[in-house]
């Protein structure tokens, strides 16, 4: 269970970025506030899958970045678990993270590491053994269909590839909740759909997803729950919804 | 996560895939630290000759009272205990006449000249002496006013401390201005040393930044983290320290002879053959802490969670 109460982000700034873009925010003479989150309020239940969508920039990959941790919200509160994630010390926060699989838009792969060494990665975090290490990255390589390029680092991979692994490691240690930040943002048609299949048959498995996405095929293919935001609000919260921006 | 065998030997073997993967920021790290290693070697080396040519030279120095003529060995004999009782002298050698005239032929057994005069003059013409000599060389000049005054100073002839006096202060000259010297450089270049190393491996983990970034956001923890990073360093320290004594030794057996000849007590090879062990020990545990320190603050900088 992932509960949002009342969270507001605000960064601030100088004043080096056009006036538009910080209207949203107070403008006091050189600095500005931009306001990311504006009081978002929101529940999302175990084994749901959440499509979150909206324009760039209206606070879809904050929201994410909130249940990790990347971000600490000015005001209000973030639960996952029932566990204030706005309070937590620095030394829960790994933690947390293992609790949750994170797709990221620009994948994140460990560049110094093989395809194989980055999904082992997130399981030597969690402390599995070798033996499991050795089974659970080999399944995972073969359910994303990069069994054959496993010895590859990443610089050898293509896009596609590469996110694909970064599914395989968010995958590979049994996150309760996946978070997916555009993980087809960089990505054919082909692949898109593979991925969110994938997506799909996890949140069947009983994890809880939320993906964050501005491609109408993609959410549209899922056809679940749609929540869309702008300008930092929760504009429209749907139980069956369809892309509509 | 938590410290066992397990974890243990998966940082390990990240640390040494790590080294390996970097072999060009690697190399360039443990060439920085192979340099400020053989500073450090080449300044025991610098402390090794120093002290012993000091020490070498300041044995030579001692004072001879030379003795009158009519001094009868009885009393040359009294003369020498009565100095050998005071504090700070180390020994007194008493040199008789005829013993005098014994090492005078027996320096000169070649030259059939000198032998010739010896026999003409018919009567010992050498002097008995006292060869004193102070376990410190600062006490030279009191020793002498001391021997000057006192009641046996119609039996000395002459004292010539004076003649060796100049080279006496400029030993002693030398001697603390070396010491001083030294642990000055030592010191500087040792902080110089430390700081280019630190720096380096620094570098190295600098551009692993968004690696470390992207561990944290997996949830990894900061030991899991630091730990091939620390392993990586002292992995640097271990091969620089054994590069620094297949340069060093090699150098100190080239140069041992040389320097030798120009300082006969010296004998390099000797001195670091005996030392072998201990700097084995000097050398890696300078270099591993050395790699360790600098990968455990360089990392700390990134690891604000």
């Amino acid at each position: 269970m992932i509960i949002f109460d009342k969270v507001t982000k605000e960064y601030n700034g100088t004043l080096s970025v056009p006036n538009g873009h910080a209207k949203r925010g107070g403008n006091q003479g050189n600095n500005f506030i931009f306001r990311a989150l504006d009081g978002v309020d929101l529940e999302i239940k175990d084994n749901e899958f959440v499509s979150i969508i909206g324009p760039s920039g209206a606070g879809k990959s904050t929201l994410l970045k909130m249940l990790i941790r990347e971000e600490a919200p000015s005001e209000g509160k973030v639960l996952v678990d029932k566990i204030n994630v706005t309070d937590l010390a620095d030394s829960q926060i790994p933690f947390l993270r293992r609790k949750i699989g994170t797709i990221f838009q620009d994948f994140k792969l460990l560049s110094s590491k093989t395809a194989w060494e980055n999904v082992a990665f997130a399981l030597e975090v969690v402390g599995a053994g070798p033996d499991q290490i050795e089974d659970d990255v080999s399944k995972v390589l073969r359910i994303v269909g990069m069994e054959g390029k496993s010895q590859n680092f990443p610089h050898q991979l293509s896009g596609g590839e590469k996110q694909r692994i970064a599914v395989a490691r968010a995958l590979v240690h049994r996150p309760k909740i996946l978070l997916a930040d555009e993980p087809t943002g960089n990505l054919d048609l082909l692949n898109t759909y593979d991925v969110i299949k994938l997506l799909m048959k996890i949140n069947e498995f009983g994890t809880t997803v939320v993906l964050a996405s501005h491609n109408r095929e993609v959410v549209n293919s899922a056809g679940r729950r749609v929540i869309t935001m702008d300008k930092g609000r929760v504009v429209k919260d749907q139980e069956q919804g369809k892309y509509a921006i | 996560m938590e410290f066992n065998k397990q974890n243990l030997i998966r940082v390990i073997e990240s640390g040494w895939v790590n080294f390996k993967r970097n072999s060009w920021l690697a190399f360039g790290t443990v060439g920085i630290m192979v340099l400020a290693l053989l500073i450090f070697a080449g300044l025991v080396a610098f402390n090794v000759v120093s002290k012993t040519a000091i020490n070498s030279l300041e044995e030579k120095v001692d004072v001879t009272a030379y003795l009158k003529t009519d001094v009868s060995d009885g009393e040359a004999q009294d003369v020498a205990k009565i100095i050998g009782e005071i504090s700070g002298i180390s020994y007194v050698n008493y040199i008789s006449r005829d013993q005098a005239l014994e090492d005078f032929k027996k320096r000169h057994q070649a030259e059939e000249l000198i032998q010739q005069a010896i026999l003409e003059l018919g009567e010992n013409p050498l002097q008995a002496s006292l060869e004193i000599k102070a376990v410190d060389s600062r006490e030279y000049a009191s020793l002498v006013s001391f021997l000057e005054k006192s009641s046996f100073s119609g039996l000395i002839d002459k004292i010539d401390f004076y003649e060796n006096q100049t080279v006496i202060s400029r030993i002693q000259k030398i001697s603390s201005g070396l010491k001083a010297g030294g642990i000055l450089v030592t010191l500087i270049l040792s902080v110089i040393a430390v700081l280019i190393t630190f720096n380096t491996v620094r570098l190295t983990i600098y551009s692993q930044k968004q690696e470390i970034e992207i561990m944290r956001l997996v949830g990894a923890s900061n030991w899991h983290i630091r730990g091939p990073f620390v392993v990586e360093g002292a992995i640097y320290g271990i091969i620089a320290g054994l590069a620094v004594l297949i340069i060093f030794y090699p150098i100190v057996y080239l140069t041992s002879p040389r320097i030798q000849a120009f300082i006969p007590s010296v004998n390099l090879t000797a001195y670091f053959t005996g030392f072998f062990g201990q700097m084995l020990i000097l050398v890696f545990s300078l270099g591993i802490t050395l790699g360790v320190v600098s990968s455990v603050i360089a990392v700390r900088r990134y690891l604000k969670i």
